[in-house]
């Protein structure tokens, strides 16, 4: 499924394919030399975005891409080499390999999957790592297979050349890989997963907590980029014809790392122009590199001087812009209007019919117990007011049942379902929602990519899009559908937020000072909607907030937690009136003697 | 048991020096999250101002310093030229740019230098050995392991009991805060790359005694290796960088003493393997950094 308006994708594929054939027409009349350019040009494009569906989507830059373009060389090669000349070139090679003779696009295919196979593996094992760490373990992996090609000469010839293999790609067909992929990327970076992956690279907790199992996209993502990279690494392999392992190594990853940075590593859009720009100015760069003069002046040969201006465009462009010249944005997503909103419909309204419960809850971070032996419930369509002084242990209490924390004793049971222990996305499954003290939104993505997000990863992504629209229909943020979440306003910020936990359908809501940065008028209003949340939808909300007043006039039961224990507990006015509340929040103060 | 002790020797050398590069990498990280890639670059421009001290007759007690101090310096040069600028940036910000930095700097030292080894001048004394027993040590294994050690106990006394030091310890924990507490940004990141300049001077001073020749690509692979020790060690973390980069010694000298004649052309992928095998267990490393992912929510 796909989550972006079909007029921009089509857009996209459109301009992809006709920019591809009007490079083909350009190439063909300018004749042989510029044609074998553009078709290097289109295999490192599609390495480009290769690496791209990896890295741009998840923000993990790999290193280790490349490694996957070695292995699909080798193995469509492998396939597509003469049978007599693999007989006398490898004659360590297994019967069953040595005579097989296939054309370019079955060879290419199997080399895909064989490819794909490997990454599940390498993949499974990197996903564990986060940012950096998983970076350098790329990074590690490139080393690896570059050392397992090198020992394993029955198979690859080692270090040595490996040759024979027919050199079929061509310009056309180089195009038409290329646009193959491209389109692949377009539609993975706005399919369900891809937006998942999104979600994840522009805050993992966020996205954890509304149903995201980051490890799992990454792994798509990292298994799809490496099915791309064979591709392009097979088309390389029967466009040289002769090839080494160093073909597929440092060099190279530099290079394609450097069109994807430079361009903007998050878009199909970025990778092109990366592509397009390194190249020509690689291209003008070699052409000095061999000295020239200008009038009088001799300027003698520099060597690496195409080297030399590939790294100054890089450093100009972390310097200058970050995200790459193409920014975070693909054109069309500028330039056409995103996802037109569909007729209202009611998504199933289920509320809450089961009692959370927190049973004897206990956190302590080393030596520091944040939250000593609390115990907690909150019976349906019931709104709870969770208050204390700062490092009282409400947020900690709050991230144990959400499952960003799992206690260090205690249970969590859900209407007798035992939750204790589950990671965060299966608690939001499991119909508990939140949203945070310090706002986390997915910046980058519009308002309704981040509540649909929400609304996808959770019971199984059903009615998705309804379940979206209803929960920016009940915080009022309808509005702002197409800005980018980082653009809004504080209060609008946290309105967004509360509709994407909304959208996850939960039976019961936390909200971490929801109100927190809002005015008066702001406060009451987002009263008036919690109070509708509870009684209309009938879900149960547990509110965390600094404003008694808005605690009190909503809470049906409040309780106070003080050093990480509960103090008391009950409704508003016997709170009001309970002394250890008292002497938690103003002190035992001393009696005035004088 | 001979040769086990030689190749334990051989590791504990290697080990350190890979210590020391993956400690300088870490010190740098923990403060600003930056992976410096051109960390191998310090090394080679230390190598070449050692070859250089060689030609002119310089002698090697002056040398060493020499070219240790000019790590420094191209270390803390290099932060105000090029990382500033990115200071606070994404890590894959900071990262490329440290690669554009070192690509630009392998050029340069190609054409300005020469694009081949170079051989440096060294004093007869480390081409020797001394016999204990019946186990034989080179002497400049000896001195890369004392230095090994003193750099260690230098750099714990000065994160421990020099003001600046703990000053980057509390940057590293926190480095907001510390800039609220009225620590200096420029001046702890500056002294971090002092630091990483300064191991990293002394790590090409070992790497070169054991190889007496520099070339462009000098510091390319060590630096390399350097990288997947932090990693093993637990990025971030000064102990675990110090034990990631032994370990990676150890896994290598003995991979290529003990593994079998038919295995021995895969000891670079089986020696990682080992490695993805350990980080498959500790995800963080051997030793993680206590304020990695540790965040508030």
């Amino acid at each position: 499924m796909l989550t972006s308006s079909r007029t921009q994708l089509l857009a996209s594929g459109g301009m992809i394919i006709m920019l591809s054939v009007i490079a083909v027409f350009v190439a063909t009349w300018f004749g042989p030399a510029t044609e074998r350019m553009l078709t290097v040009f289109f295999i490192s494009l599609t390495a480009v975005v290769g690496i791209g569906v990896y890295s741009g989507n998840s923000g993990i830059l790999s290193f280790g891409h490349v490694a996957f373009m070695g292995v699909g060389a080798y193995a469509s090669s492998l396939l597509t080499v003469p049978a007599a000349l693999k007989g006398a070139t490898l004659p360590g090679l297994p019967t069953w390999l040595a005579d097989v003779e296939l054309t370019l696009i079955p060879a290419t295919l199997i080399a895909m999957v064989f490819t794909a196979v490997v990454a599940l593996a390498v993949g499974a094992a990197i996903s564990k790592l986060e940012g950096s760490a998983a970076t350098i373990a790329t990074l590690g992996l490139l080393i690896i297979v570059h050392g397992v090609i090198i020992g394993w000469r029955d198979v690859t010839r080692g270090a040595q050349s490996f040759f024979g293999v027919p050199r079929v790609t061509d310009l056309v067909t180089a195009a038409a890989f290329c646009v193959v992929a491209l389109l692949l990327a377009r539609l993975y970076r706005d399919s369900v997963s891809g937006l998942r992956l999104r979600a994840g690279r522009e805050n993992a907790i966020a996205a954890g907590a509304v149903g995201v199992r980051i490890r799992w996209e990454r792994l798509i993502s990292f298994v799809l980029a490496a099915a791309i990279m064979a591709l392009a690494g097979a088309m390389m392999a029967h466009f040289l014809g002769a090839f080494s392992p160093k073909k597929f190594y440092f060099n190279d990853t530099f290079l394609l790392l450097a069109m994807l940075i430079v361009g903007g590593m998050s878009t199909v859009t970025g990778a092109i122009t990366g592509a397009v720009v390194i190249t020509l100015v690689t291209e003008i760069l070699r052409r000095l590199e061999s000295g020239f003069s200008i009038g009088v002046f001799d300027v003698p040969p520099i060597f690496g001087t195409a080297q030399i201006g590939i790294g100054l465009i890089i450093l100009l462009a972390m310097f200058r812009k970050v995200d790459g010249l193409a920014g975070l944005k693909e054109w069309e997503e500028r330039v056409l209007p995103g996802s037109t909103l569909i007729a209202q419909v009611a998504p199933p309204s289920v509320g809450a019919q089961d009692v959370l419960s927190g049973e004897g809850l206990t956190m302590q971070f080393g030596g520091l117990t944040a939250v000593d032996d609390v115990s907690i419930q909150i019976l349906p369509g019931q709104i709870v007011g969770l208050i204390g002084p700062n490092g009282s242990g409400k947020t900690t209490l709050l991230n144990m049942l959400s499952g960003i924390l799992t206690p260090t004793q205690g249970q969590i049971l859900l209407g007798g379902r035992d939750l204790t222990g589950l990671s965060s996305p299966k608690i939001a499954d499991q119909g508990i929602a939140r949203t945070f003290q310090n706002i986390r939104l997915f910046t980058n993505l519009t308002v309704y990519q981040n509540v649909l997000v929400a609304a996808l990863s959770t019971h199984r992504g059903k009615d998705a899009v309804a379940r979206a629209q209803t929960a920016l229909d009940w915080l009022d943020v309808m509005k702002h559908v197409a800005a980018d979440a980082g653009t809004l306003s504080y209060g609008d910020q946290r309105r967004v937020e509360i509709a994407r936990a909304l959208a996850c359908q939960p039976q019961v809501l936390f909200l971490d000072e929801p109100a927190a940065g809002m005015n008066r008028e702001e406060t009451d209003a987002l009263m008036e909607i919690l109070r509708r949340l509870s009684a209309d939808l009938g879900i149960s909300v547990l509110l965390v907030d600094h404003d008694l007043e808005l605690i009190n006039q909503l809470s049906d039961q409040i309780m106070v937690l003080n050093e990480g224990r509960m103090i008391a507990q009950g409704t508003p006015q016997e709170i009001r009136r309970n002394k250890a509340v008292i002497e938690a929040y103003l002190g035992t103060g001393r009696e005035n003697t004088n | 048991m001979d040769l086990f002790v030689q190749q334990t020797v051989n590791a504990l050398a290697l080990g350190g020096t890979y210590a020391l590069l993956a400690l300088g990498l870490a010190v740098v990280f923990s403060i600003m999250g930056l992976i410096n890639f051109a960390h191998g670059e310090l090394m080679t421009i230390s190598g070449y101002t050692l070859m250089y001290c060689g030609i002119l007759g310089v002698p090697f007690a002056v040398s060493v310093p020499l070219a240790i101090l000019a790590a420094v310096l191209a270390a803390v040069a290099m932060e105000r030229i090029a990382f500033r600028p990115v200071r606070g940036g994404s890590g894959a910000t900071m990262l490329i740019t440290s690669f554009a930095v070192a690509m630009i700097l392998q050029v340069l030292f190609q054409n300005l230098i020469s694009a081949r080894s170079q051989a440096v001048a060294l004093p007869q004394i480390l081409s020797q050995s001394v016999h204990l027993g019946n186990v034989i040590i080179g002497v400049n294994k000896i001195a890369a392991i004392a230095a090994t050690v003193l750099m260690l106990i230098f750099l714990d006394r000065f994160m421990n009991r020099q003001k600046t030091g703990i000053a980057m310890r509390a940057a590293a924990e926190d480095f907001a805060v510390a800039r609220l507490m009225g620590i200096r940004a420029n001046t702890v990141i500056a002294g971090a790359f002092a630091i990483s300049g300064l191991l990293a001077g002394v790590a090409a001073v070992l790497w070169v005694s054991q190889r007496a020749s520099v070339d462009p690509l000098m510091g390319f692979t060590p630096v390399l290796k350097a990288f997947i020790a932090a990693i093993l060690g637990g990025l971030g973390s000064l102990r675990g960088a110090v034990a990631g980069g032994f370990m990676l010694g150890f896994i290598e000298v003995y991979l290529a003493a003990f593994l079998p004649q038919e295995f021995q052309e895969f000891r670079e992928p089986i020696g990682l393997g080992l490695v993805v095998l350990i980080l498959l267990f500790r995800p963080n490393g051997m030793i993680p950094s206590r304020f990695l992912g540790l965040i508030k929510v």
